[in-house]
């Protein structure tokens, strides 16, 4: 009798779990965290990606796992989310990072006038410091400029952009997410005020077909803008992109940060072979035509030889432009996106009128398991289901399992 | 800035056809133009239904291999105008089933590859005059491979032997033998030693040639063969193991 | 052994011939092993054709003379040597794989081709000379 009971219990939780069909918009870091999440919390998801995964903004960047020290002092909202997200990602995806730790280097008065700010606003935000004299720090770090006057280590990390997103992709894939690659969403399908699924074309085979959805959940990082006007809503979302150049050569080991504010090229990440140097930051309507200003890719030339003269001879790889989908009026004057915060913000578009229509944007890299546990957390409230996040803990499967 | 017009020959197939055949697309390229980018442009401006993989832009996911006027390419780091011809063709990576246009099924490479247990972080060999910071063993970095599968494209033996175990699985074997860090140095010359193994290769060079990450595997099969030997060796004179 | 899916996909399936021989935008290593397989399959071909020369010993004394009348004639002459070529390279790049195999040469392949292809040039030379003039 108890058996059959927990069967009928067991059919009937089956019966809830699977009834619920969410459709991801965006194979970028968020879209294929939020999978594993809303995986682990027993929804059918699908994942429709225009391209291959991670070939949007989260592959492009610099690979690095922010401590949040960048943010430290002028945007703790963001320090404190990295620093609690770099924390559990080193828990949950070991063997993924270069834990090098990072240093923030200062290298003018003007840096050692920062610096007080600095380690203060660190503090604040529970990211540990520990500040190195010219001497300490050139013995852990020889390329760096004799002009150095002091720096701080901070935990920072070199990431692989697409093989540490990759790992929720593929755990995400063994735990029943319908993964679809090259499938772009022509049309979002509604039935008065909601969302009842999308369209899509399969650039594979050509084909054409509709895919059903109790909620589309729209991560299309610097493309949600134009995700959101499928079905006219706002999405106030800013292409911010930057230029980074990787130089032949990995001339340091740890990251190699200016102590001071943000600006550009302020920061060196070694990764393999190479020296990733960013990042420039500027604002354009359309994330498919980024372009990459030659000017740009001699600033970071420049800035990087002042913390480290060696890179000022060493030769390029590669230069390239990242969109960062930072958070700010869509068509505002804003001409650097430095401003904006780097934070992300989750939008449930009921009250534009639209119902089952949820975009998660903004945020970076380091945080895409919190994003994604938000945007869930959005998910699971408006579908009613009571399953708490389990991302903190469920270790994720190496990279190599998404396509093997 | 000197911009050209470049044509692309671009390979095109979809699921479902019977052959592929090429299209041509004119590119405005400037000197900073990579192969990568102009095929983006393609994509953007011309046909959307353009499929292909990339990711880090840098030389270093390695997703977007292919073959650029025949030579297998991280197309994000091959410069359009410095190849110097007036019509780029592209066609995707060899020895790979083909999915669409310039993709390829990865599956067949990464079920080889990810048999022996391969870490993917090892001790960094870099500026070793440096010191180590307190509560960190040494400094580490990623592997070499970028997994792009251009050694697995050029490699002549792949055409006729489908079951071959492939320059890179082999690369990242020797690694394991090499430097094994947790990983079992046995498991992998066990598994590099059969005639799809390591005893296939005829030593073109090949792989080593095209490989954008200096792995060399041409030099790791070779010494998976010299290890091996020295084993056998050892074991017909009754030497132990 | 584990299966592995093959590569065959209906659209480019194995095609061996190509991938052995065409060496276009390929390097001195796949010339290498190109010619190899030439000239392999060439020495293939000349041992059956050895022996079938030879089992003309079977019609007498008389078949024997008249083969070896054609034999001496320059233009077969020319074709011992396109063998000995044969041999020579099979031979050398045989001991090239060897050697490489064994550890040695596997940083300076290259080097190590064109040693022994220098080696293998004179002994071309020196037979060539013998053949045409014994």
């Amino acid at each position: 009798m108890t058996s059959i009971s927990i069967l009928c219990l067991w059919l009937f939780t089956g019966y809830i779990m699977s009834n619920y069909h969410v459709v991801i918009i965006g194979g970028g870091g968020t879209g294929g965290a939020l999978a594993h999440d809303l995986a682990l919390r027993g929804l059918r998801v699908t994942l429709v990606e225009r391209g291959e995964v991670t070939s949007g903004t989260t592959g492009r960047h610099h690979g690095l796992l922010h401590s949040g020290a960048r943010y430290a002092v002028k945007d703790q909202e963001s320090a404190i989310e990295c620093i609690e997200e770099n924390t559990i990602l080193r828990k949950i995806a070991p063997g993924t990072f270069e834990e090098n730790d990072g240093l923030f280097v200062a290298i003018t008065d003007e840096d050692v006038e920062y610096s007080h700010a600095f380690i203060e606003g660190c503090a604040e935000c529970g990211i540990p410091t520990q500040q190195l004299s010219k001497q300490e720090a050139l013995r852990l770090e020889p390329n760096l400029t004799d002009d150095l006057i002091l720096a701080v280590r901070i935990p920072d990390a070199t990431m692989d952009a697409m093989r540490m997103p990759l790992r929720f992709f593929a755990t995400a894939k063994k735990n029943g997410v319908d993964i679809k690659t090259y499938t772009e969403v022509l049309a979002i399908r509604k039935q008065g005020e909601a969302v009842t699924g999308v369209q899509v074309k399969d650039h594979t085979s050509g084909k054409v077909y509709d895919i059903g959805a109790d909620l589309i959940v729209n991560a299309a990082g610097p493309w949600s803008g134009k995700v959101a006007d499928m079905v006219g809503v706002e999405v106030p979302i800013r292409p911010s992109p930057g230029v980074m150049v990787a130089v032949r050569g990995r001339w340091c080991n740890m990251v190699i940060n200016r102590l001071n504010t943000s600006s550009d090229g302020d920061i060196v990440v070694p990764q393999r072979g190479l020296s990733v140097i960013g990042t420039s930051s500027w604002v354009v309507d359309d994330p498919d035509n980024l372009g990459l200003p030659p000017d740009h890719i001699q600033a970071m030339y420049n800035h990087g030889t002042m913390m480290m003269p060696v890179l000022k001879n060493a030769p390029m790889r590669a230069a390239w432009s990242a969109a960062r989908p930072l958070i700010g009026p869509r068509k505002a004057d804003a001409d650097t996106g430095r401003e904006l915060s780097r934070t992300f913000k989750c939008f449930d578009h009921v009250d534009e009128g639209v119902e089952g229509f949820v975009t998660i944007t903004g945020g970076k890299a380091t945080t895409l398991r919190g994003m994604a546990e938000a945007a869930a957390n959005v998910v699971c409230e408006k579908l009613g289901i009571e399953e708490p996040c389990r991302t903190r803990e469920a270790v994720l499967l190496p990279h190599t399992a998404y396509y093997a | 800035m000197a911009e050209r017009d470049v044509v692309f020959k671009v390979l095109r197939y979809k699921q479902g056809e019977t052959v592929p055949h090429y299209d041509t697309f004119t590119v405005k390229t400037d000197e900073n133009t990579t192969a990568l980018v102009a095929l983006q442009a393609i994509r953007r401006d011309d046909d959307p239904s353009l499929t292909l993989r990339h990711s880090c832009h840098h030389g270093s996911c390695g997703t977007c291999g292919m073959r650029i006027n025949g030579e297998e390419q991280l197309s994000c780091v091959v410069n359009v105008q410095e190849l110097g011809t007036p019509t780029v063709v592209v066609e995707p990576l060899q020895n790979a089933p083909l999915v669409s246009d310039l993709v390829v099924d990865m599956a067949p490479f990464f079920d080889r590859y990810t048999q022996p247990e391969m870490p993917y972080v090892r001790q960094s060999e870099f500026m070793p005059e440096a010191d180590v910071p307190d509560g960190i063993g040494h400094y580490t970095r990623y592997e070499n491979c970028l997994e792009c599968g251009l050694c697995v494209s050029a490699c002549p033996v792949m055409g006729s032997d489908a079951s071959y175990l492939g320059p890179a699985a082999m690369a990242a074997a020797w690694r394991v033998v090499a430097e094994p860090r947790g990983s079992d140095p046995e498991f992998a010359l066990n598994w590099a030693d059969n005639e799809h193994g390591c005893w296939r290769c005829h030593v073109a060079y090949e792989c080593t040639e095209v490989c954008p990450s200096d792995v060399n595997p041409a030099e790791a099969i070779m010494s998976l063969r010299g290890e091996l030997t020295k084993r056998k060796f050892r074991r017909v004179f009754g030497l132990g193991k | 052994m584990q299966e592995y899916r093959t590569t065959r996909d209906g659209v480019r399936g194995e095609r061996p011939l190509q991938a052995w021989f065409d060496v276009r935008k390929r390097n001195l290593g796949s010339w290498a092993f190109a010619i190899n397989r030439l000239t392999g399959m060439g020495l293939i071909v000349y041992l059956v054709l050895h022996l079938i020369v030879l089992s003309t010993l079977l019609q007498g004394e008389q078949g024997w003379d008249k083969f070896l009348e054609i034999a001496r004639s320059p233009f077969f002459l020319a074709f011992d040597i396109v063998l000995i070529f044969g041999i020579l390279f099979h031979g050398l790049n045989g001991i090239r794989v060897a050697l490489i195999g064994m550890g040695i040469g596997a940083k300076n392949h290259r080097s190590l081709f064109w040693v022994l292809m220098f080696i293998g040039a004179v002994l071309l030379v020196v037979s060539a000379w013998k053949v045409f003039t014994i």
